[in-house]
């Protein structure tokens, strides 16, 4: 019974959690002045009996209980309605956008992860070289320098001066970048949860039985890297979140974020809604996997 | 630096962009069109899949549907869809003939049955758009055979020809045709491709064209992000076709594989004061000639738009079938004049330092100019500099003193005369006018169906705007787009269409990179 | 290892010789920021439409921007709108937080539960996210983004809070004081409160720095306030149309911002080695 009660809380408790985080989203757009009506206005020629017969066509002349409630009686069967600037389906537009923001996000966590790894390894295979210092600079840099920055910096180096790449449209240079910024995030706690683990007085007797390092590295630390980087995972899929958000921008990739930017500036509500649904139930998914895994993982017993 | 030589603004708008450039023009029409490729395009974007629910500037329907009229380069009315038309002698009968031989994209003929469709559909299921509001003045549409389309209304409306040239014809087969329609089947050189909204839209050729032989091009692709710089990506041979701002002009001249090129339709600046609710001392007259004396035109549209810019005072430029040479001559304002400025602010008994003006404008550095300008007379100026929605909002509060914008190009002038009647779109922009006389003179010459007299009666409306100082016009200015040099046969239209009748993208085609001709 | 003692020369010496210059960074910066003004006699609103995208020469050190505006004018200007909403941001994040959280902690029970709640709420959120969303739904400026960076961080900071309760709270020590009846209140004063200080102080070092970095990112994306203030941000974002034509104008404040936050992460990191010698110090 209560094993049934720890496996089937976090799913409900998730479940609600993106339910308030909807309704205060819903809250704060319905916020934001002016409406996609007044942004279609602000275009082209529209008059004032127009603009309110378009803004009764889209229904946003009814109360705003009446429209959250019907926006989500029908999120919950998944339909997340019709964007009112562009007439397409929700759905229909994000699956376009996802592609674009998986490639950026899962390229940059790959190269990220990878470039972490390596560093932290060499790091503790080499303790007298400089890449202890680089770790600490990697780690450094991921806090301190904006994406936006580097973004840019790469972008007048890069496509203006060296005319190496195209300024728009390319993966590149964004998953670079944010590969960069999460090898930053990673790289430090892993270096030092690797040198604790090194430490451990099972290893210090496999050193001495002269085990290959590379075989202890592999087997022994590794795994022991594993519940920290889980622990991470949510920091470091904000961070990615927002790097992504602002690498799109910069380098023109129609992705999620690029969407969500542009459901504010058009004041388009479903979608802007589905948005941070959408992007809310990512955390909360990630984080919900990642203690969960954590817990199954983890051999010491909980508090 | 110019590439215009000092032609006079006639050759301008007639289309001759420029000695230079026609020279080089007449060498590259001259090869023969290759077939094939994907012509890339960055001008507007893309904001419905259903041609008739559009509510701003198009750009990119025109590839893949058109009208019954389309607008030439020097803004008359061209057949398009109709190959003829006519007007009844009291203005209330139009009728077309009908092309023959036109086909949807989906095989299914073009007859008069789907454009009396187009047409109620856009008079009775639409809400919001110029269209909506013009079909209201239809009394009946009439197919009295398969090729002719008879409009009848209840009084004469001069510009319904221009404004069906934005009724686009779909086939009711289109999906979505009841509701909002998702995927339009219309008669153009390309088909309604894949389409993401502010990404990409591609369209690819329509083999089954009424233009035989055209398209010579396999497909289009339009970028339609709107924040992205295109000088670079035309440069690097990205795109084809982009629309570009005026401070890339220079680097883009200076490159030999960028040709470049003007819309034929103006932007017209202006500054309004504040109608709706003018607050004192704005209410008197006086002190609107005064900041009218104190702007300098000629500066102003030097810096806006470069040594081409045109200085004006009517809303149409030289050359146009509207413009009072006459009215034009007779400007006051045509030089700024500080001293006859000052001695109409010590008239009115206003001591400008005590003033504080507020000046709303978008975020564009020509706003400034106006605001050093109204400074030299002494007065404190608050210079409220926003984005689109913020500066409709600001204007709507109508707690204002001056607004300094801009307006672009339209298929009719009416649709610039509209925007100063009491119940016209979007009115904010010129204060929110509102004046029974100004609307009476403008419907009279919406009724008059003779050029002449129309454009006498509209000239009557403007001298009542100026007399009234409700907006004092600076000048106009023609927007750039440039194209790469392999692109052959293109030159941009009057309005930002890409395809109409005598000209467009069904006629374009791409010649391989690198053959441009020198020059 | 070698992390408890500090060896004289080496990699140590490297070590605080970058707290020196970051030292100086942020000194400098902090010197624009308060004295701007006064030591930058140009006017960071005013227009020049005569001398657009100028390099560098004697009138403009760093020469002027695609309005003519003097970048260094405003840099410092917006050394001081950075900083202010930045510190601003921050300090609402430590008393929302650390405030909220341990007044949760001590009433105990359905409060605390409903405010970690809601802490969990905004934690869900993308911080960049949540703050696009108030910002543009508050009238933009400096004001919406204190608040928006407030509620963004506030998560961060009330789980150190816990946690630090939770530590001290599980101690022997305290469970003995409690089972003689130590009120709730006073186990947070006496114990947590001098505990969580430390933990702060290193979080404030984290925190800073991204505050100062999300305003920059939400002035770049033209949700940051009106256009005039000259946010470090929002000058990059304007400047970067032009890149080609004025480098200067948009590596300016790419660079002042990067050294800032940077010169401010190993400010704070050798403020945490200092006070924690037994898990910092260096590599």
């Amino acid at each position: 019974m209560s094993r049934a009660v720890v496996l089937l809380a976090p799913p409900l408790r998730a479940a609600a959690l993106v339910a308030v985080i909807t309704l205060v989203a819903f809250l704060c757009i319905r916020a934001v002045p002016g409406d996609v009506v007044d942004v279609l206005a602000a275009q082209g020629d529209l008059t004032a009996a127009q603009q309110a017969e378009l803004r009764a066509e889209m229904g946003l002349d009814a109360p705003l209980h009446a429209q959250f409630g019907a926006w989500l009686a029908q999120a919950v069967q998944g339909e997340f309605g019709t964007s009112l600037r562009f007439g397409q389906p929700v759905g229909e537009l994000f699956l376009q956008a996802l592609p674009a923001t998986l490639r950026l996000g899962l390229g940059g966590f790959a190269i990220g992860l990878g470039l972490a790894l390596a560093l932290a390894l060499g790091a503790l295979a080499a303790p007298r070289s400089p890449l202890p210092a680089l770790v600490q600079a990697v780690n450094i840099w991921s806090i301190a320098v904006p994406t936006f920055c580097v973004g840019i910096a790469a972008l007048l180096v890069f496509s203006i001066w060296l005319g190496w790449l195209p300024a728009v449209g390319h993966y590149a240079l964004p998953s670079a970048i944010l590969g960069l910024d999460i090898a930053g995030q990673l790289v430090k706690p892993m270096y030092d949860e690797l040198r604790e683990a090194q430490a451990a007085p099972h290893l210090r007797t496999a050193r001495a039985k002269g085990l290959h390092p590379l075989r202890i590295g592999l087997f022994h630390l590794l795994p022991s890297a594993l519940p920290v980087l889980l622990a991470l995972s949510s920091v470091v899929l904000a961070g990615a979140l927002g790097g992504t958000l602002t690498l799109e921008v910069l380098f023109g990739l129609p992705g999620i974020g690029s969407l969500a930017l542009h459901a504010i500036h058009g004041r388009d509500w479903p979608l802007l809604q589905a948005a941070v649904v959408f992007l809310a139930a990512a955390v909360v998914l990630v984080n919900g996997v990642a203690e969960l895994l954590h817990r199954l993982l983890d051999p010491r017993p909980r508090r | 630096m110019s590439l215009f030589p000092i032609l006079g603004r006639r050759a301008a708008l007639a289309g001759v962009a420029g000695l230079a450039l026609a020279s080089v023009a007449r060498a590259e029409q001259t090869a023969t069109p290759r077939r094939g490729g994907t012509l890339r395009i960055a001008t507007l974007g893309l904001d419905t899949a259903d041609p008739h629910r559009h509510t701003g500037s198009i750009a990119v329907q025109q590839a893949y549907v058109e009208a019954l009229t389309s607008i030439g380069p020097n803004g008359t009315v061209e057949p398009f869809l109709a190959e003829a038309f006519e007007v009844s002698a009291d203005g209330r009968v139009y009728s077309f003939r009908l092309r023959e031989g036109v086909r949807f994209h989906d095989g299914s003929a073009l007859t008069s049955a789907e454009v009396v469709a187009n047409l109620e559909r856009v008079k009775s299921r639409i809400r919001g758009g110029w269209l909506a509001t013009a079909m209201r003045i239809a009394e009946a549409f009439e197919a009295p055979d398969a090729h002719t389309v008879v409009i009848r209304i209840r009084e004469p409306y001069a510009p319904l020809l221009n404004l069906l040239s934005e009724l686009w014809i779909l086939s009711p087969n289109s999906p979505g045709w009841d509701e909002t329609i998702t995927h339009p089947i219309g008669t153009g050189p390309f088909t309604f491709g894949e389409w993401r909204p502010k990404a990409r839209f591609t369209a690819p050729a329509f083999t089954g064209y009424w233009q035989a032989g055209r398209p010579y091009l396999a497909g289009l692709e339009f970028d339609l992000r709107d924040d992205a710089d295109h000088s670079l990506a035309l440069r690097a041979g990205d795109l084809h076709i982009a629309s570009i701002g005026r401070d890339k002009l220079a680097s883009l001249s200076r490159d030999p594989a960028i040709r470049i090129g003007r819309q034929k339709d103006t932007n017209w600046f202006f500054v309004s004061f504040n109608n709706r609710s003018p607050r004192p001392p704005f209410d008197d007259l006086r002190l609107r000639r005064a900041i009218a004396y104190a702007l300098d035109k000629r500066a102003f549209m030097n810096f806006a738009a470069g040594p081409d810019g045109i200085v004006t005072n009517q809303m149409v430029v030289p050359g146009n079938a509207y413009f009072d040479q006459a009215m034009h001559d007779a400007d006051p304002h045509a030089r700024p004049d500080l001293d006859h400025a000052r001695a109409l602010l010590r008239e009115a008994g206003v001591d400008p330092a005590k003033r504080r003006i507020e000046l709303v404008s978008w975020q564009e550095s020509y706003a400034q100019v106006v605001v050093q300008m109204v400074s030299r007379l002494g007065f404190p100026v608050n210079h409220v500099a926003l984005d689109d929605l913020g500066a409709q909002r600001r204007l709507g509060q109508y707690d204002w003193d001056l607004a300094v914008f801009s307006s672009g190009p339209r298929a009719d002038l009416f649709l610039r005369y509209v925007r100063l009647m009491s119940d016209g779109p979007n009115p904010v922009l010129w204060g929110g006018v509102q004046d029974p006389e100004y609307d009476a003179l403008v419907g009279a010459a919406v009724r008059e169906p003779d050029l002449k007299r129309r454009a006498a009666a509209y000239n009557r409306a403007w001298q009542r705007v100026m007399d009234r100082y409700y907006t004092v016009v600076l000048g106009h200015s023609q927007n750039i787009i440039a194209h790469r040099a392999e692109v052959r046969n293109w030159d941009p239209g009057f309005t930002w269409s890409c395809h109409w009748t005598s000209g467009g993208v069904a006629q374009t085609w791409l010649a391989p990179q690198g053959s441009a001709s020198q020059g | 290892m070698s992390a408890t003692t500090m060896p004289a020369t080496g990699p140590a010496r490297r070590w605080r010789l970058s707290g020196l210059l970051a030292g100086i960074v942020v000194a400098l910066a902090l010197l624009l920021a308060v004295l701007g003004p006064v030591l930058v006699q140009q006017d960071p609103l005013a227009q020049d439409l005569l001398a657009l995208n100028e390099p560098p020469s004697g009138a403009h050190p760093l020469g002027t921007d695609h309005l003519g505006r003097d970048v260094l004018a405003r840099l410092a200007s917006g050394a001081r709108l950075t900083l202010l909403v930045g510190v601003g941001g921050a300090t609402l994040a430590f008393l929302l937080g650390a405030g909220l959280g341990l007044l949760a902690l001590a009433l105990g029970g359905a409060a605390r539960a409903a405010a970690f709640a809601a802490f969990d709420l905004l934690r869900a959120l993308p911080g960049i996210l949540l703050a696009m969303l108030l910002v543009a739904a508050l009238a933009p400026g400096p004001a919406s983004i204190m608040l928006a960076l407030g509620l963004s961080y506030a998560p961060m900071v009330a789980e150190v809070a816990r946690a630090a309760h939770a530590r001290e709270s599980a101690s022997d020590y305290v469970a003995a004081a409690r089972a003689f009846g130590l009120s709730r209140l006073a186990v947070l004063m006496r114990h947590v409160l001098p505990n969580l200080v430390g933990a702060l102080l290193t979080l404030a070092a984290i925190i800073l720095p991204r505050c100062i970095v999300t305003e920059s990112v939400l002035s770049f994306l033209g949700l940051g306030g009106t256009p005039e203030l000259p946010s470090w941000g929002r000058m990059i974002a304007d400047a970067g149309n032009f890149a080609e034509e004025a480098p200067h104008a948009v590596l300016a404040p790419v660079l002042a911002l990067s050294l800032f936050t940077l010169a401010l992460s190993v400010l704070g990191e050798r403020a945490r080695a200092a006070a924690d010698p037994l898990r910092g110090g260096t590599s």
